[in-house]
């Protein structure tokens, strides 16, 4: 009997892409979109938005919930159930039948950690601690065991509100992201979006419309209504919480939780934060084992709305659904890369097109400063056909 | 009864050679695992109806055969060649299920692993010197060409020089066996102890020495084990399980059955020679297995250093450390051939077993995890984890050994404890960590950045492993049962008249 003929092994591995930053330099001035454009990244990018999208509106609610109803609460035991206590409800809570709020909770605490742009500014403000110690004081007045730990630790109660401020800026950043991603599906679906440069140019067009929207934050207490985030704060949407939760979270990150002290021990991470690259864009889609890695709680979010479509097209894939979470995750950081080139392209100083040789040198800086950060992420799913 | 032992996988292997017409590869190998399957069925009704509380030799068969040159059909089984039949019945099979991808001549493939396992269990059941000796050359050449057909890039030098070391082996054995029909005047080749009023101790001691070596080729021993690592590396996957589980097993159960049964005084006068030896095979097995890169050498190394607890059990020759032999024997057979099944797993699916390159293959998703998971199970047992088989058989073959040759056991101990240094280090190297399976380039944001895309693992390739693994933890909660299946023979042959009269005169401890 002859030898049976095999067909060519595929390869084992893949190597991305890695663009200088002086490619990213120039790709971000000549407007032109990072991720490679294909048909096969846009349903991805799309669909994988459409699924984060289904996720940030769970995370809004809930995030806007624990700031309004959870608010100085020290035992917020039920405060992933959104204020319905049904047995069933608590049930599916218990068999962990639900959406992974930790996830949202976990960039929160990371916005909050990092500290960047005007909502934090304005959380250290004056104002802002004449508010809180409004707050505290007539909530203080009702409940003893509060009005007990205040004296005890005066910057607690303050710090738990700066805490809820940030939860509710960020479930109102969200609201807005997550209605503008369904809305970019159904846009793909009518054949409005139809290819990668204009899923750049749909969500930078949503975030230049969002740019001005106030952040406002407000609790009631006893019958009284009280302004954490007053209107008069000024803070808007784009710049003082869309910016910063890039940075925090797309960005910078925090060390993976579980494995931070032994990292930390051994002297791996920058004690600045602002050298920190440990977000979204830079993790590695790869688990290692590490208990508690908070981007694969989002993975495990979005495989529960992921579209048909791209469901089908990672069951095609070598390991079918046995490496799914993986494979949103290398989904998601192209989407991730649409997103920050629409806030970059959203956020130029001047037009690319200007002829004023010092915007345009003043353009050129803004973009190499970008660059400089991403040469270093994950750009190699760029153009990663899979 | 016995003999359909040999029958099935004898007639099965004259059968497929011979069937008329063209055979699918499917249907041969189909046809191969119902009659392994049925050889184990039958391997199990022996075992029904095995006598445990007899240490004799039970369901004997025997007539002339060639009754000119002393050579009779005599089968029996006992409590040291039952748990080897069944070993043999179980890898084999699981060698048959886990061969894949055959390219080329199927139809002789599986008639040579089952014309194998017939001869292994030849050698095991025969109670004739010469018999043994036609069934333990018998297996020689089918594997041979099982390595030379079917092996790696270098199986040509791999496949030669184990046919040159186990031929060398054989007549060795041979000389011995006919030396002894010679000098005592017997022709019938029978399995009876000589003692020094029936031949002197001079030749007593050249007869041992050539049977030692040759089964020390066998099983084996330093210095005479390089062929091993060579073999292992080119044979495939099924041919690896067999030659480590059963094949090597030839060569201990030789040295139990004939150079302890046939020469017990000249092997007592040895025995600190020979536990002497069973350290040094112990620790330079382990030592050289530490400094392999190739995953399949550094569990064909560990082979070479365990095969030396054996030694060890049989110099001390207590009833304790027999049963330890018969225990290590079975759980290195299992171990083994976990180890290997699942080296060729990890081969199949990255193309190499470079443990500088390997990296991270228990990632949960794009790794393989349960393989991983299966392997470190699979060198616990092997460095003596309690709970599973390689405990009690180490344990066994310590505690038996200890007060006869206390530096020995202490030295074969540290053995074990390197063997827990050298599983580790493949553990650590090969399965944790970032996942990689390419050498690294240099650049480490590249590395970190290269995607892995492993085919996974299905089912019924980790099966065969799966059964494996059951039954090295099954036979570590639960030995209560090879050791009542063994415990009689192996007390018998630590209580033969002669081996008594010699440890009594001081033979064994002087």
């Amino acid at each position: 009997m002859r030898p049976i003929p095999r067909s060519p092994k595929p390869p084992l591995t893949f190597s991305g892409g890695l663009p200088s930053s002086d490619d990213l330099v120039e790709t971000l001035l000549a407007g032109r979109t990072l991720l490679a454009e294909s048909p096969d990244h846009l349903s991805q990018v799309v669909d994988v938005l459409e699924s984060y999208g289904e996720v940030l509106d769970a995370y809004s609610i809930n995030l806007i919930y624990q700031a309004e109803k959870q608010f100085l609460n020290p035992f917020p035991v039920f405060r992933f159930l959104d204020g319905d206590h049904s047995p069933a409800k608590i049930w599916r809570h218990l068999l962990h039948d639900r959406i992974n709020f930790e996830y949202a909770e976990y960039c929160q605490k990371a916005m909050l950690w990092h500290g960047t742009g005007g909502l934090d500014a304005y959380l250290d403000s004056e104002a802002f601690a004449a508010n809180c110690a409004a707050i505290v004081a007539r909530k203080t007045r009702r409940d003893p065991l509060l009005a007990a730990l205040n004296p005890l630790f005066p910057q607690f109660l303050g710090e738990l509100i700066r805490s809820a401020a940030t939860t509710h800026a960020l479930g109102q950043f969200w609201r807005v992201m997550s209605d503008l991603f369904i809305d970019l599906a159904r846009a793909e679906r009518d054949g409005r979006v139809d290819s990668i440069a204009a899923v750049v140019t749909f969500i930078k067009e949503g975030l230049v419309a969002a740019a001005g929207a106030p952040i406002t934050y407000a609790v009631e207490i006893a019958g009284s209504r009280f302004w954490v985030l007053p209107p008069e704060a000024g803070l808007t949407f784009l710049m003082d919480v869309a910016v910063p939760y890039v940075e925090a979270v797309f960005l910078r990150g925090t060390p993976f939780l579980g494995t931070v002290s032994f990292n930390a021990q051994a002297q791996q991470i920058s004690p600045d934060q602002a050298q920190f690259m440990y977000g979204a864009l830079y993790a590695d889609p790869l688990p290692t084992m590490g208990s508690g890695i908070p981007p694969s709680l989002l993975m495990q979010d979005m495989y529960r709305h992921l579209p048909d479509r791209l469901h089908q097209t990672y069951l095609a894939g070598i390991r079918g659904a046995g490496d799914v979470r993986v494979k949103i995750c290398m989904t998601f950081q192209k989407a991730m890369f649409c997103v920050t080139n629409a806030a970059i392209a959203g956020t130029f100083p001047h037009p690319l097109d200007s002829d004023v040789p010092a915007q345009q040198a003043a353009n050129r800086a803004y973009a190499a400063a970008w660059a400089a950060r991403l040469c270093v992420a994950r750009t190699d799913c760029l153009d990663d056909p899979g | 009864m016995l003999s359909a032992l040999l029958l099935i996988p004898f007639a099965g292997a004259l059968g497929l050679l011979c069937w008329p017409g063209e055979l699918a590869t499917e249907r041969i190998r189909r046809a191969a695992l119902g009659l392994l399957v049925l050889q184990l069925l039958w391997s199990l009704r022996v075992l029904l109806v095995f006598d445990v509380s007899d240490p004799g030799l039970q369901l004997q068969e025997s007539f002339a055969w060639v009754d000119s040159i002393g050579l009779d059909y005599r089968l029996g089984v006992d409590g040291l060649a039952m748990p080897l039949v069944l070993v043999n019945a179980a890898l084999t099979l699981v060698s048959a299920i886990c061969t894949r991808d055959l390219s080329q001549r199927p139809r002789l493939y599986f008639a040579l692993l089952l014309g194998i396992s017939g001869a292994v269990n030849g050698a095991f059941l025969s109670e004739n010197l010469l018999l043994f000796f036609l069934f333990y050359e018998l297996e020689l050449i089918p594997l041979w060409l099982l390595i030379s057909i079917w092996g790696g890039a270098n199986r040509g030098y791999a496949a030669t020089k184990f046919l040159i070391f186990t031929a060398i082996s054989g007549v060795l054995i041979l000389g011995a066996f006919l030396g002894l029909a010679l000098v005592t005047g017997q022709a019938d080749f029978g399995i009876n102890p000589v003692t020094t009023a029936q031949l002197g101790m001079g030749t007593q001691l050249v007869l041992l020495g050539a049977l030692l070596i040759g089964f020390a080729i066998k099983i084996p021993l330093v210095p005479f084990h390089t062929w091993l690592p060579d073999a292992h590396t080119e044979a495939s996957t099924p041919v690896s399980v067999l030659l480590a589980g059963v094949l090597l097993k030839l060569g201990t159960y030789g040295l139990l059955r004939f150079c302890l049964g046939l020469f017990p005084e000249a092997w007592a006068l040895l025995a600190p020679w020979l536990a002497g030896w069973a350290a040094v095979s112990v620790l330079y097995g382990s030592l050289a297995a530490i400094a392999q890169r190739d995953m399949k050498r550094m569990v064909a190394y560990s082979s070479v250093g365990h095969m030396g607890y054996i030694l060890l059990a049989a110099a001390a020759a207590t009833p304790v450390s027999l049963l330890g032999a018969v225990f290590q024997m079975v759980s290195h057979g299992l171990i083994s051939a976990l180890l290997f099944l699942l080296v060729g797993v990890v081969y199949r699916k990255t193309r190499t077993r470079d443990l500088e390159v390997l990296r991270g293959l228990l990632n949960p998703e794009r790794g393989l995890p349960f393989t991983g998971t299966l392997m470190i199970l699979g060198v616990m047992a092997s460095a003596g984890m309690p709970g599973m088989a390689g405990f009690i058989s180490e344990f066994l073959v310590f505690r038996g050994s200890l007060a006869a040759f206390p530096l020995a056991t202490l030295l074969c101990m540290v053995g074990s404890g390197l063997t827990a240094v050298y599983f580790l280090l493949l553990v650590n190297r090969a399965f944790f960590g970032r996942l990689a399976v390419t050498p690294p380039s240099g650049d480490p944001v590249a590395d970190s950045r290269l995607e892995v895309r492993l085919p996974a693992v299905a089912l019924r390739e980790t099966l065969p492993a799966l059964a494996l693994a059951s039954g090295v933890v099954g036979l570590g909660v639960l030995p209560w049962g090879l050791g009542k299946l063994s415990e009689q023979a192996t007390t018998a042959m630590a209580q033969l008249p002669a081996l008594v009269a010699a440890i009594q005169g001081g033979g064994l401890l002087s």
